[in-house]
């Protein structure tokens, strides 16, 4: 078989370690399961015609946490350190990370440049200097976005700015990819879904099954108005009363039922009050639990100290949380005997609440664990990406003039003002090349990592 | 044993390994014309500005013309001294790593006046030498160090950062004193245990 060409992956997104959230688990694992892949031995026929030799991760710093860093298996990280300002944002300046950029792409000998997230300044400013100085771009958007407020419509004009001349884009789910396209307006054949996956190795069901006498209903996620805060509010009520260790008898289901139901709610926002103050008002402090902030190490055992996990947003791209809860065996959202769904309307929501307790006693852990581990797999996310590189390294390269009529087509102003962003940075570009040229940035040579018995030692090629 | 003379467009690298039992590392820091004539001139348009200040305005008695000249003469002192020092002729003329096994490490800066400055580290103070990333907000550069026992703080072989002067050697002239100075480490290691 022919010497494959190896090639170096840059994932750029403000969000990354020690962050945790969806869109860090998904550059961290993505990231790894590259790199398995591009370190295989056994040769393989179906393969593409390049291999992932490195993946390098930059981001911005995390407070003291700045410079290179290696995370497990040999991911290298850049903390530029470019102070966050908002919400984890990088400060946008258009021009001024040009030449950090430039220097990182040259000296890792970058081929492709993969952006992460919509509302990531480093990301865009990332792919708009790949795209200025001839590299191959994908970007991937995690979550959804409206269209009428005001910072939508700020956000989609950006986003159509940086997917105007984008190599290949990635969706996490169909709904996604609809909203994508129709926000940034770029072709949908140039559109892949990619699903998200979960670490099943890391959510195992509990070694003993809980008792069904009283049913544990765990909601986590942050207490906000998109996540559906609001009809927590009005559902747990009705719940607790409707299943509050009385004997009861529907006439509706013909059964007796004793049950007591009891909610566990982890997470932290500014919808928290509301839920406080439901909790004083319906006197539910025994049997509502507020955890507060749940660090991600812990989501795990919280999980598996329920029954049923409740998700009650309002829009979701993909829910990652609701695979780790169906991994960890609880009653969620999945294939129809895994999931019980319902419109955000309080008095649907509880039918269904019922409706999973009654399914609750034929439910086993350890198949919906099995099933899971199937369905989502990081590794099978990491070859469908692979397959999205392939298609854009064969894209052709362009020079700015045939780049720039893709920009016009933005906006009758915000055309022209995108085209005047793109040949300022396309010269102040040539200027640092004049001033800092290619050859005098070096390299970094390749570094080994070798597993010891007892430690990891780094054995470089210098 | 000496390795072959390194060359590059800023640095030269030297290295002298039969010296009466001292590993030599030199690293030549070359000068810039241009930059030395256009410092110069940055001088004499910052002293010419501020004697001009200082002797038409210094007499002026108003408040608000005062004011202004303030403003306005400490901005252009500032822009000159300012430019002056960017453009400063680079001072050091060489940086020397003067390895003796089982004693120390000798940190050498030769300056084109003449000055040099010595900095002496027993061995059995060094824990380790390591090849540093540096990332700044706009670049990244490697950077030599040394490990030191009982500090807080890594000891830089060259000094990189002379006030707005950078000296940063190219990677393939660091590595040689980063492999001599391992070597030297791990020698005293051995003979301890």
């Amino acid at each position: 078989m022919d010497q494959q060409r190896k090639h170096s992956i840059l994932m750029v997104s403000d969000f990354f370690y020690p962050n945790f959230g969806g869109v860090e688990s998904h550059i961290y694992y993505l990231s790894q399961c590259l790199l398995k892949l591009g370190h295989k031995t056994e040769p393989d026929l179906n393969a593409f015609a390049f291999k992932i030799g490195l993946v390098v991760v930059m981001t911005h710093s995390y407070g003291k946490r700045t410079g290179v860093r290696y995370v497990t298996n040999g991911l290298k990280v850049y903390y530029v350190p470019w102070r966050a300002f908002l919400m984890q944002n990088t400060l946008p300046t258009f021009y001024l990370t040009l030449p950090i950029i430039r220097t990182i792409l040259i000296r890792e000998r970058i081929s492709i440049v993969h952006g992460h997230q919509a509302f990531s300044t480093l990301c865009h400013e990332a792919l708009m200097h790949a795209r200025t100085m001839g590299y191959k771009v994908v970007f991937t958007d995690h979550s959804l976005y409206g269209f009428a407020d005001v910072g939508s419509i700020h956000m989609n004009k950006v986003l159509q700015f940086t997917l105007a001349d984008i190599s290949q884009a990635i969706c996490v789910s169909h709904t996604s990819k609809e909203n994508t396209v129709l926000r940034s307006g770029i072709t949908p054949n140039r559109v892949f879904v990619v699903p998200n996956a979960v670490d099943t190795a890391m959510f195992t069901p509990s070694t003993c099954r809980l008792s069904c006498d009283e049913i544990v209903i765990v909601v986590i996620s942050r207490l906000v108005y998109r996540k559906g805060a609001d009809l927590l509010v009005e559902v747990i009520p009705e719940v607790c009363h409707l299943f509050s260790n009385k004997f009861h008898v529907k006439l509706c289901l013909l059964i007796a039922s004793s049950v007591k139901v009891r909610f566990i709610v982890g997470g932290d926002g500014p919808k928290r009050v509301r839920l406080e103050e439901m909790r004083e008002k319906h006197s539910l402090q025994d049997r509502v639990e507020m955890l507060g902030a749940v660090p991600h190490a812990r989501v795990r055992s919280v999980l598996i100290s329920g029954h049923i996990f409740l998700n009650s947003s309002l829009t979701e791209a993909f829910c990652i949380a609701i695979l780790e809860a169906a991994s960890c065996g609880l009653l969620t959202v999945l294939p129809d005997d895994m999931i019980v769904l319902s419109e955000p309307d309080p008095g649907d929501m509880v039918h269904a609440i019922r409706k999973a307790i009654v399914m609750l006693p034929s439910i086993d852990p350890y198949a919906m664990h099995q099933r899971m581990k199937k369905l989502y797999s990081w590794h099978d996310v990491a070859k469908r990406t692979e397959i999205v590189y392939d298609r854009a390294l064969q894209s052709s390269d362009e020079n700015l003039l045939r780049r720039l009529p893709r920009y016009l087509k933005c906006g009758s102003w915000a055309g022209k003002m995108f085209c005047l962003v793109m040949i300022v940075n396309f010269l102040l570009w040539c200027l640092l090349d004049s001033w800092q040229p290619v050859e005098s940035i070096e390299e970094v040579p390749d570094l080994v990592f070798i597993r010891n018995e007892n430690e990891d030692v780094v054995h470089d090629s210098i | 044993m000496s390795e072959a003379p390194i060359f590059h467009s800023k640095y030269s690298y030297h290295h002298d390994g039969k010296a009466q039992q001292l590993d030599i590392h030199e690293i030549l820091v070359k000068r810039s014309r241009l930059g030395i004539f256009l410092s110069y001139f940055m001088v004499v348009v910052f002293l010419g500005t501020n004697v001009y200040f200082v002797t038409t305005k210094v007499f002026c008695i108003l408040i608000l013309t005062f004011f202004e000249v303030n403003i306005r003469s400490i901005w252009s002192i500032l822009v000159c001294f300012l430019l002056a020092k960017f453009l400063h002729y680079n001072p050091v003329k060489k940086e020397r790593v003067v390895i003796m096994p089982a004693f120390g490490v000798q940190l050498e800066t030769h300056y084109w006046s003449g000055r040099i400055v010595r900095l002496f580290v027993p061995i059995s103070k060094i824990l380790s030498s390591m090849l540093n990333e540096c990332v700044t907000p706009v670049t990244c550069y490697w950077s030599l160090a040394l490990l030191l026992r009982d500090e807080g703080e890594l000891m830089l072989v060259f000094q990189l950062i002379r006030f707005v002067q950078k000296l940063q050697p190219p990677l393939k002239m660091l590595v040689p004193v980063w492999k001599a100075l391992r070597a030297a480490i791990n020698c005293e290691e051995t003979s301890i245990t």
